[in-house]
């Protein structure tokens, strides 16, 4: 079965850019364009991976991604973060969530990403290990 | 008759001069050349104790022998009085200051020998004690203190004055102050000559070593002969210091406005090249799989992108424009007119009503009127949005004016949509935008440089599903200083 991965995103070309990838290497995205519409599909598809944005109109990846810890069904879904402000693979997490019972996201993307490494992060990601 | 007239006026005399001698408010005590106390008043015997039978110098000063150039003993030698100040010590043993009369007493009438001299003293302690305050206050005081003649020479300055501006006494103030060969305009000095009251300004001085020196003057009326007002006390506080950090601050925040927009660029480019990115992509992957349908959009893509670059290089040029706020008197209440009329047909086509609620007691200010209609549409557009994104019905946008307390504001309120904590962080720190693929999340940041850059800020409150108010607000001197120094560059 394919993987799913769920993508969190507002920018409509970048949606079309990384639902491509993923279709082309065989895995099923599923899109959600405002953090509210990701609860459901959430509950719905039980995606292997979140790709997610930090910059999001009406509530930021930040903010999802510590109520998306805070829930024991879903918390062990791998995220990687893929936005315009990480620089060089480097985000302060810690700047935006002080409180040590979040682990930092597992892994972060800058954009604009590079087709090979993000293909080779998702497999690692969705592998039956992924965690690390 | 007139003989008995004659006689009458010498008794009175004399009973005169008996009650005259007690009830005079002075100590009065009289001496002979061996400076023994002959006879005293009780206002005497109150203040410096017992006397029959002592020398003067010891009721007086509690010394063993007579004073170091005494008055009284001058007296003696040559007949004229004379006025001293002196210090003693009371009955009590306390230092008195006292001012002395020693006048002559003859033996007969004007021309005889000298016989006594009487010393009349009257306490001056606590007036002494005054003086002595006054003094170091005047000179000491964080002020410069001047007192200017009608001709606007200074009579007197105090020391703090002569540190900074040298000798001055007998110049002209606004030589000193501002070396001017002429009285300064607008000198406030001058309407306390023609009008007695106290006035304020602010004034730009040079100090004794060219320095510029910036300084609040207060002018006070002062009569110094007769009744009318013939003197002013300039009394003058140096505020360089405050104002170089006030400009300092208003500098930090313009240039702050600035710096924050780097990683915001950053990041916006950052989305577009991603957006060019798929759209290569894309067409290689449709070429690939000779999928005309993924080329096409593909291509789509590329084209939505390349146009996004060059609307954001134009917003980021308007944004980045180098230059500082042309500020002219404007009237803000027209300006806010302004946007009614331009934005309210397109308002109303979403069932919004866009209004202004203008404060009547608006002046004039110095402001870019291009700058501030810039804010106004950005602030305005964003609030329309905002009402549609919202589910309210009745919505409408309201431009508030108002100038309390120096602080001259507008504001923009809508009952839209609003924004939770996390949006509201964000809005001008980066180039955010809510607006997806539309906005370049300029707006905003353009609004807060322009605001910023008129020395004002920018506020904003909010809360989700009831709606937002922008709030500009600037300090009426702080337009005031960026005016006066964009004038002065002018010339």
């Amino acid at each position: 079965m394919d993987k799913k991965i769920l993508i969190i995103e507002d920018e409509p070309d970048i949606i079309t850019y990384l639902q491509t990838i993923l279709e082309a290497n065989g895995y099923q995205p599923y899109v959600a364009t405002r953090v509210q519409d990701a609860w459901e599909l959430i509950q719905k598809v039980k995606p292997d991976l979140i790709c997610l944005d930090i910059m999001m109109p009406e509530e930021t990846g930040i903010s999802f991604y510590t109520q998306l810890r805070d829930e024991s069904e879903y918390d062990n879904i791998p995220v990687m973060v893929v936005s315009g402000v990480i620089q060089k693979g480097e985000f302060d997490f810690r700047s935006f969530v002080p409180d040590e019972k979040y682990p930092p996201p597992e892994h972060y993307m800058e954009k604009p990403i590079k087709v090979d490494d993000f293909l080779n992060k998702v497999e690692k990601l969705t592998s039956a290990n992924g965690h690390f | 008759m007139p003989d008995k007239k004659i006689k009458n006026r010498s008794k009175i005399k004399e009973k005169v001069s008996a009650e005259l001698f007690e009830q005079v408010p002075y100590n009065v005590a009289v001496i002979d050349r061996d400076f023994n106390i002959v006879e005293a008043n009780d206002n005497f015997a109150h203040n410096f104790g017992d006397w029959v039978g002592e020398k003067c110098y010891k009721v007086y000063k509690r010394r063993k022998e007579p004073c170091y150039e005494c008055p009284s003993a001058k007296t003696f030698e040559d007949g004229m009085s004379r006025v001293t100040d002196a210090i003693g010590i009371d009955k009590l043993g306390r230092r008195i200051h006292y001012i002395g009369h020693s006048i002559p007493v003859r033996e007969n009438g004007k021309k005889g020998e000298i016989q006594y001299v009487m010393e009349l003293t009257r306490a001056v302690t606590e007036t002494a004690q005054y003086q002595q305050e006054y003094q170091i206050l005047f000179d000491r005081v964080p002020c410069f203190i001047t007192v200017i003649d009608q001709d606007y020479r200074i009579i007197r300055a105090n020391e703090a004055f002569r540190e900074r501006f040298g000798q001055v006494i007998g110049q002209f103030c606004y030589e000193v102050y501002k070396r001017r060969k002429s009285r300064c305009p607008n000198c406030p000095a001058a309407k306390t000559f023609k009008d007695w009251k106290i006035h304020r300004s602010h004034q730009e001085g040079i100090g004794k070593r060219g320095q510029e020196i910036q300084y609040v003057v207060s002018t006070s009326p002062l009569r110094r002969h007769g009744s009318q007002v013939d003197h002013v006390i300039e009394i003058c506080t140096d505020v360089t210091k405050l104002k170089n950090l006030e400009k300092k601050i208003i500098d930090a925040e313009r240039l702050a406005a600035v710096g924050q927009t780097v990683a915001g660029l950053a990041h916006s480019i950052k989305n577009i090249l991603m957006g060019l990115e798929g759209g290569k992509y894309m067409i290689s992957l449709g070429l690939q799989k000779e999928n005309t349908d993924l080329v096409r959009r593909g291509q789509d893509m590329l084209e939505r992108n390349f146009d996004k670059t060059t609307t954001l290089v134009k917003d980021f040029l308007s944004f980045s424009k180098g230059r500082l706020p042309k500020l002219q008197m404007t009237n803000p209440n027209k300006l806010a007119m302004e946007i009614v009329d331009l934005y309210k047909d397109i308002a109303a086509k979403s069932g919004i009503t866009l209004r202004a609620e203008t404060a009547k007691n608006i002046k004039k200010v110095p402001l870019d009127p291009d700058a501030i209609h810039t804010c106004l549409t950005n602030l305005v557009s964003n609030a329309i949005d905002a009402c549609q994104m919202g589910e309210q019905k009745g919505s409408e946008v309201v431009i508030k004016t108002s100038d309390e307390k120096g602080v001259l504001s507008i504001e923009v309120s809508d009952n839209g949509a609003g924004m939770d904590y996390e949006i509201k962080k964000k809005i001008f720190t980066t180039f955010f935008t809510t607006k997806g693929g539309e906005g370049t999340g300029l707006g905003l940041l353009t609004t807060r440089k322009l605001v910023q850059e008129h020395g004002g800020k920018i506020f904003v409150e909010t809360e989700k599903g009831k709606g937002s108010c922008f709030r500009m607000e600037f300090p009426k001197n702080r337009l005031q200083a960026i005016y006066k120094e964009e004038k002065k560059n002018g010339e």
